[in-house]
């Protein structure tokens, strides 16, 4: 029952709508535990309308709520009064829903996906490929390390997303009941201000690696303002973004002044193109 | 005729990946990190499909689909640019930022797709309350949806880029794009700089 719910959660979000966000997912990750607790028709009928209702959180810990209700779902199902052991599951439902919905956003959406492409980045450098700073140079690259580079990070990020999708559920279905089922199965401010450190040193590592190429592939070429100049410009992208930011704009702001600057000189005006590095 | 049924096949992938964006699995294979070097190789232009991928990646990480937020969209950016270097044969650059645009675009898109599934809610109910309790329809009626919505709107980029390489005289623009273009790795690794800069120094 609970490997069918595990299967079935990877669909939460199918059928995802602005009135009750991903109700028919969560209707149908649970269907199973439904069929299995109320083998009368009626009563299971009445059960997976109960879970048409509005449902909403973060997709990987959605199996810590699903677990939890299963088990609220199986005790009422044996108790003498259900509607007494379902007065509160609402209200549980909701309550994890928002907490877990806090903590994976937080985790997953926050720092392990833009470390994904940290991951394919230095892979990218351990196997020679520059292409993606040097984006005017055509060196040879094998399909092999190209493909390499998203995977590993692919490959880190999912194991983590079905390690903790498997393992809410059992938790869940471990401790259902409370509105703070599972919630210490981690200490999950550590874990959050650990992969903070992580992303952060990894992004510190890839931005001086990416001005010590730049460096290095001005070096002996180009005079002293030549090479000036070429580093200048990145520090100017950042302060570009870093003002971008701070007015509350999106990095696609800054994307479209570098366009539209970079249009003006050297399509409008027709100043001589150069190069970052040569 | 090859190059077609490339574009052809190449969008009808994007389609397939992009339900893993949201709707299914959720293991970011809709990335365009991912997709780019993907679409590069079917299309054989693998470094530049994954420059275009990771570059767009650096840029829409800033991005965090959150309480129902519908982010611009990674997949329709990396194909529809992957595409209009391929199919549409303009320089990686200018297809770079036509894709930029292509994932901006598609996110209204997707809101109204969400949108209509909205109203399916009472049909649900109703076909349950009648003894019927497959929901495992609704769910691959949608999926199909978003392919098939996914597959003609990178299509649709794709012949767009290749109208936009007929302009006469286009290639003015080509210098500007170049530069602006060179400048964007910068503007990715800034932004994933101030990503984890903001966390490490939060207040409170």
């Amino acid at each position: 029952m609970l490997f069918s719910m595990f299967l079935r959660s990877f669909f939460l979000q199918a059928g995802w709508n602005y009135e009750r966000f991903q109700n028919l997912g969560f209707a149908f990750s649970l269907e199973p535990a439904l069929r299995r607790i109320y083998p009368d028709g009626e009563k299971f009928k009445a059960a997976l309308l109960r879970h048409l209702a509005i449902f909403n959180t973060q997709p990987y810990m959605a199996s810590f709520v699903l677990g939890n209700i299963a088990r609220i779902e199986e005790k009422a199902a044996g108790s003498a009064s259900p509607e007494a052991e379902l007065k509160y599951m609402p209200g549980v439902k909701q309550a994890l829903a928002s907490s877990f919905a806090s903590i994976g956003d937080r985790i997953f959406w926050g720092r392990l996906k833009p470390m994904t492409v940290q991951l394919c980045l230095l892979v990218w450098a351990a196997g020679g490929f520059y292409g993606w700073l040097f984006t005017g140079v055509d060196a040879p690259v094998s399909a092999g390390l190209l493909l390499a580079g998203p995977l590993a990070g692919i490959f880190v990020y999912s194991a983590f997303s079905v390690y903790w999708r498997w393992k809410g559920l059992r938790a869940g279905y471990t401790c259902g009941g409370s509105a703070a089922c599972a919630l210490d199965s981690c200490d999950w401010p550590r874990q959050i201000k650990l992969l903070s450190t992580a992303g952060f040193a990894m992004s510190l590592a890839i931005v001086l690696l990416s001005f010590g190429l730049l460096a290095a592939a001005n070096r002996g070429h180009v005079t002293w303002h030549g090479a000036a100049l070429r580093l200048a410009l990145p520090v100017m992208v950042l302060l570009v973004h870093r003002a971008s930011r701070a007015y509350g704009r999106s990095v696609f702001f800054a994307a479209g002044v570098i366009l539209a600057v970079s249009v003006l000189f050297f399509s409008l005006l027709g100043l001589e193109p150069f190069n970052l590095y040569l | 005729m090859t190059a077609l049924f490339h574009a052809f096949v190449s969008a009808a992938l994007a389609g397939l990946l992009n339900l893993d964006a949201v709707q299914a699995f959720q293991f970011l294979l809709s990335r365009p990190a991912f997709v780019g070097p993907v679409l590069g190789l079917l299309n054989g232009c693998p470094a530049e499909g994954a420059k275009i991928g990771v570059l767009l990646e650096l840029l829409y990480i800033d991005f965090i689909p959150v309480g129902g937020v519908v982010p611009p969209n990674g997949t329709a950016a990396a194909a529809a640019g992957v595409l209009a270097h391929s199919a549409g044969g303009l320089p990686p650059s200018l297809a770079f930022f036509l894709g930029l645009a292509a994932g901006v675009v598609y996110s209204p898109v997707e809101y109204r797709l969400r949108a209509a599934r909205s109203p399916w809610n009472v049909l649900v109910e109703a076909q349950v309350a009648a003894g019927d309790f497959n929901l495992r329809r609704w769910l691959a009626s949608a999926m199909l949806t978003e392919t098939l919505v996914m597959t003609l709107y990178v299509l649709a980029w794709a012949v767009a880029a290749a109208a936009l390489r007929l302009l006469p005289g286009l290639t003015w623009l080509y210098p500007g794009t170049d530069f602006a273009y060179s400048l964007i790795p910068w503007l990715g690794l800034s932004g994933l700089y101030f990503r984890f800069r903001t966390q490490i120094y939060k207040k409170g």
